[in-house]
């Protein structure tokens, strides 16, 4: 089995590598998928209806006891983070993609909202995504499941915000409101993001791979951490090297063409680490770009308790964590920065309740202002864009090796005078909402945090300022690919699980129709 | 101080998952590191001494007294801060500076005031803490013990399921419609 050269090896197996690798198995592509992680069994193997007082440290382990997976960078499991992701889904729109031509800041995709539309079509059908059309410029509508219904706290929210002008819409999930053929429906138990023990929320495992592995296609070596893509003297990629994660020892799987999807920060870094006397500076990197531009999203946060709801009896409402959404509206007025922000909010679980701390006093009064809180508490958090820079970067720190003797990713994160434009507007515009929906402040950020990680592995037509094409192939290695957020150009402020997945089916098409072509 | 916008900054090698950008999503226990259990004891006091134990125990029940509910004491909450304390040297060098002050306002032995004049030493560390004063040891040590009692209740089962009336993600077939009432 050694010998078994793959039409196309997969690294990672999340929302780029799991969709890519079933798409291409289904169109009778043998695939391999590679993934540092073990196999995860999403019913039995997270604690996710856990509460935290079985647990003398009171923090809930996303793993049960004696189950590997979710513990460190480079050990995840067969499904990425999309075992435990909030399953968001927005389809960027046209100003997203464009933003240099639109606005003159960030960078245009290779790709527009017309190349992207059928990509999305083609995920909301097979996933399940569900929303509501709200005819929005700045966020497509889709083909959608029909929205849950807002919570009483979301009402509040958009009568505030309504005084303000602004519109809150329902969310937009890769969670199903209905039940598939093989899927129940969301039971609203408000513990997605502990991993959904009924694939209600989409995983990439449970709803592409495993029905692929059918196909007799997919074929996936499990807790493998690959190390190095191994490129040959005549420029192409011709497999992966990996460690095995318990044993430690060394394996290679051979393809005709290599994906590596093993999400944005560790992509760059395994091209970083794949030097070779033709790429000394790392795989596909004779433009000398790649770690740049690195732009992940970046969060501010408000906490408050709704006063309407403040002492009022608790109700089960968690449902599927946040069921509104405050979509980008500035584009739409006068600013001195570039680009916008939208908030998530409502997605607290009630089992943190870290927040009881900061009430003031003590005694009897105090315990009584946590209990009449507690219903009332929510978190309210923006996201904005980050225009790419070219000090913003990651980078490899050889003094640092983790346990497999790999080399640790640093991230380097410079907040710019646009950022910081953006960060303040944004706050100051979620404490305005919630002062106008009856919030009672509890705390402000006063910095940005990072999430949702993209760039450093840039799309863009000039080989020059990009690694990869409009179909996410190497400029430098014809066949070697990258599909996940490292590919971003530009990273709007939507969450871009969906787009990555869009972009996997997209580019599985383009590898699929090559090889019949016989063009590997 | 350097500005903001232009600090250069390394994050690290642990990225950014989904989680609260606020401290308060995170508990001091969770950087505890007990050892592997299943049980929500956190086991006999190992750092304090029993006297210290005793004052720590009766400071957390002024913070959180049992009414129609238990208080602090009766959830727990004394062992769950040794087993945040014990493991952490600048806990503990808050703990001690706390105690002796504590001591320094009671004639060495806070538990031999009455109710009424303990709950005053508190109410001064409290309004200062309450403010923002975090400069001597009393207020220091208040913020830390009020912290660890808040955490360790309400996330004990007599806190969260008994108190705050939570029992954990209920299964629902349908969401149902929020009816608030426009004002």
């Amino acid at each position: 089995m050694a010998a078994k050269i793959y039409d196309v090896v997969v690294v990672g197996s999340g929302a780029g590598g799991g969709t890519l690798s079933a798409h291409l198995a289904r169109a009778g592509v043998d695939v391999a998928v590679v993934e540092g992680g073990p196999k995860v069994n999403t019913r039995t193997d997270f604690n996710t209806h856990a509460m935290p007082f079985e647990f003398p440290d009171r923090h809930i382990p996303t793993m049960k006891a004696g189950k590997p997976g979710y513990d460190s960078e480079r050990t995840r499991g067969v499904g990425g983070k999309t075992m435990l992701w909030n399953a968001v889904a927005w389809r960027q729109s046209e100003r997203d993609f464009k933003g240099k031509t639109f606005e003159g800041a960030g960078e245009d995709w290779p790709v527009g909202y017309k190349d992207m539309a059928p990509y999305y079509d083609r995920i909301e059908r097979e996933v399940g995504v569900c929303g509501n059309l709200d005819h929005l410029e700045d966020l497509p509508d889709g083909i959608f499941l029909p929205p849950v219904p807002m919570k009483c706290s979301d009402v509040l929210v958009q009568r505030g915000a309504a005084k303000l002008g602004l519109k809150i819409i329902h969310v937009r999930k890769s969670t199903l409101s209905r039940a598939s053929r093989t899927r129940p429906a969301c039971h609203f138990c408000g513990n997605c993001m502990a991993g959904c023990d009924v694939a209600a929320k989409y995983n990439s495992f449970d709803v592409h791979m495993s029905p692929a592995l059918k196909t007799g296609h997919l074929e996936i070596f499990s807790n493998s951490i690959v190390r190095e893509v191994v490129v040959s003297n005549e420029n192409r990629v011709t497999g992966v090297r990996y460690l095995d994660r318990t044993s430690m020892k060394e394996g290679e799987v051979r393809g005709r063409s290599v994906v590596v999807a093993c999400a944005c920060v560790q992509s760059v870094a395994l091209l970083m680490m794949s030097k070779s006397r033709l790429y000394p500076d790392g795989l596909g990197n004779s433009s000398g770009q790649l770690g740049k531009h690195f732009i992940p999203h970046m969060t501010g946060g408000v906490e408050a308790f709704l006063k309407p709801m403040i002492g009022k009896k608790l109700t089960a409402d968690e449902g599927f964590l946040d069921h509104a959404y405050l979509p980008s509206f500035m584009h739409t007025r006068k600013r001195d920065y570039a680009r916008s922000f939208g908030a998530q909010f409502g997605y607290q679980n009630r089992r943190s309740v870290g927040w009881a701390r900061q009430l003031p006093g003590f005694g009897k009064d105090y315990k009584q202002s946590v209990k009449d809180r507690f219903p009332s508490y929510l978190v309210f958090s923006p996201y904005g864009e980050k225009i790419p820079d070219a000090k913003n970067f990651v980078d490899l720190d050889y003094t640092q090796k983790d346990s497999f003797g790999l080399p640790l990713a640093r991230r380097h994160v410079f907040w710019t005078d646009n950022d910081m434009k953006i960060f303040n507007d944004m706050q100051n515009w979620s404490k305005e909402v919630l002062l106008q929906a009856g919030g009672e402040i509890l705390s402000v950020s006063d910095e940005p945090k990072t999430n949702h990680e993209l760039g450093g592995c840039r799309m863009g037509e000039d080989p020059k300022t990009s690694i990869l094409n409009a179909y996410c192939q190497s400029h430098d290695v014809k066949n070697l690919f990258v599909v996940d957020g490292s590919v971003f150009p530009s990273a709007s402020e939507k969450n871009p699980t969906h787009t990555i997945m869009a972009l996997a089916a997209r580019t599985a098409e383009h590898i699929a129709g090559r090889l019949k072509k016989g063009e590997m | 101080m350097a500005d903001r916008r232009e600090a250069l900054r390394i994050i690290g090698a642990i990225g950014a998952t989904c989680a609260f950008p606020f401290s308060s999503g995170e508990l001091y226990g969770q950087h505890a590191h007990p050892p592997e259990g299943k049980q929500a004891d956190a086991g006999k006091p190992q750092f304090f001494q029993p006297g210290e134990f005793a004052v720590i125990s009766r400071v957390a029940d002024l913070i959180i007294p049992a009414t129609d509910t238990p208080g602090a004491v009766g959830a727990g909450v004394p062992a769950y801060i040794d087993m945040v304390v014990r493991g952490n040297e600048q806990h503990q060098a808050v703990f001690r500076a706390g105690l002796a002050y504590l001591s320094s306002q009671s004639d060495g032995d806070f538990l031999a005031l009455t109710e009424v004049r303990q709950i005053a030493v508190l109410t001064a560390l409290s309004n200062a803490v309450d403010k923002g004063d975090l400069k001597g040891p009393g207020e220091k040590f208040f913020r830390a013990v009020k912290s660890m009692s808040a955490d360790g209740y309400y996330t004990s089962k007599v806190g969260m399921s008994v108190e705050l009336g939570y029992h954990g993600g209920t299964v629902l077939s349908e969401y149902p419609s929020c009816e608030v009432p426009e004002h």
